[in-house]
């Protein structure tokens, strides 16, 4: 029961973990878009509330990747551990 | 401290708004399916500021990263946005935790559904604002 228990809080963990290398992409992502965004702010500072503006929006959306990997993360480590050893506990007792 | 661009002013404020409004629209949903509590509401609440005050934060790391060069301002955007995704994994951890999941997880979506909503209802201001 207990070797059991351990290998499903192990699985959710590595779960989780692996679920937030999805969380690189965005920061990766977003240090491209702001890189290009001052080159060309550089090269035309006039256009520098228009460039923010969409930026922050481009930055905002590519965020939500990360985002969605954050939840499966947080439903992992905080919710899913619990519900399983309960359906562990249940099924044990129901074989007896 | 450097006070605070107009742009991500504006811009924050927007998607506070927006956030209010469909938090407002959550909160109706879950008192018309007859699933209201108050863990509900601050499970919202929690996560509802964990996504405004993420965007906050990203607007001023874009309004300091902007005045840097190329290489720096990549680096600093990919550092804040790891300090962010952690703040949001703890504030959306303690609204899972301890508030309903559901009226916890969805407010962190809201922004982006703002980012959505913005051709059908905002001005079309974006392309030519400071022309």
């Amino acid at each position: 029961m207990e070797l059991a228990i351990g290998i499903i809080l192990g699985c959710c963990a590595l779960g989780a973990g692996m679920a937030m290398i999805a969380g690189i992409g965005p920061g990766i992502g977003e240090g491209n878009a702001v890189a290009k965004a001052c080159e060309a702010i550089g090269r035309q500072p006039e256009s520098r509330g228009a460039v923010t503006t969409t930026m922050l929006m481009g930055c905002a959306v590519a965020e939500t990747t990360g985002l969605y990997a954050l939840v499966i993360a947080i439903l992992l480590i905080f919710l899913a551990p619990g519900r399983l050893v309960n359906i562990l506990v249940e099924t044990m007792n129901t074989l007896g | 401290m450097k006070k605070l661009d107009e742009t991500v002013k504006k811009e924050t404020l927007y998607i506070a708004a927006w956030t209010l409004i469909l938090s407002a629209v959550m909160q109706s949903v879950f008192l018309v399916i007859g699933l209201w509590k108050p863990d509900v509401l601050f499970g919202n609440l929690v996560s509802a500021a964990a996504a405004v005050l993420n965007f906050l934060l990203m607007g001023i790391t874009v309004q300091n990263a902007v005045e840097k060069d190329e290489k720096d301002a990549a680096q600093l955007m990919r550092f804040s946005q790891s300090m962010r995704m952690l703040m949001q994994l703890a504030l959306g951890a303690v609204g899972v935790f301890f508030f309903n999941p559901i009226a916890a997880i969805l407010p962190l979506f809201f922004p982006r559904a703002a980012i959505a909503f913005r051709p059908l209802f905002g001005k079309k201001q974006s392309a030519g604002e400071d022309e």
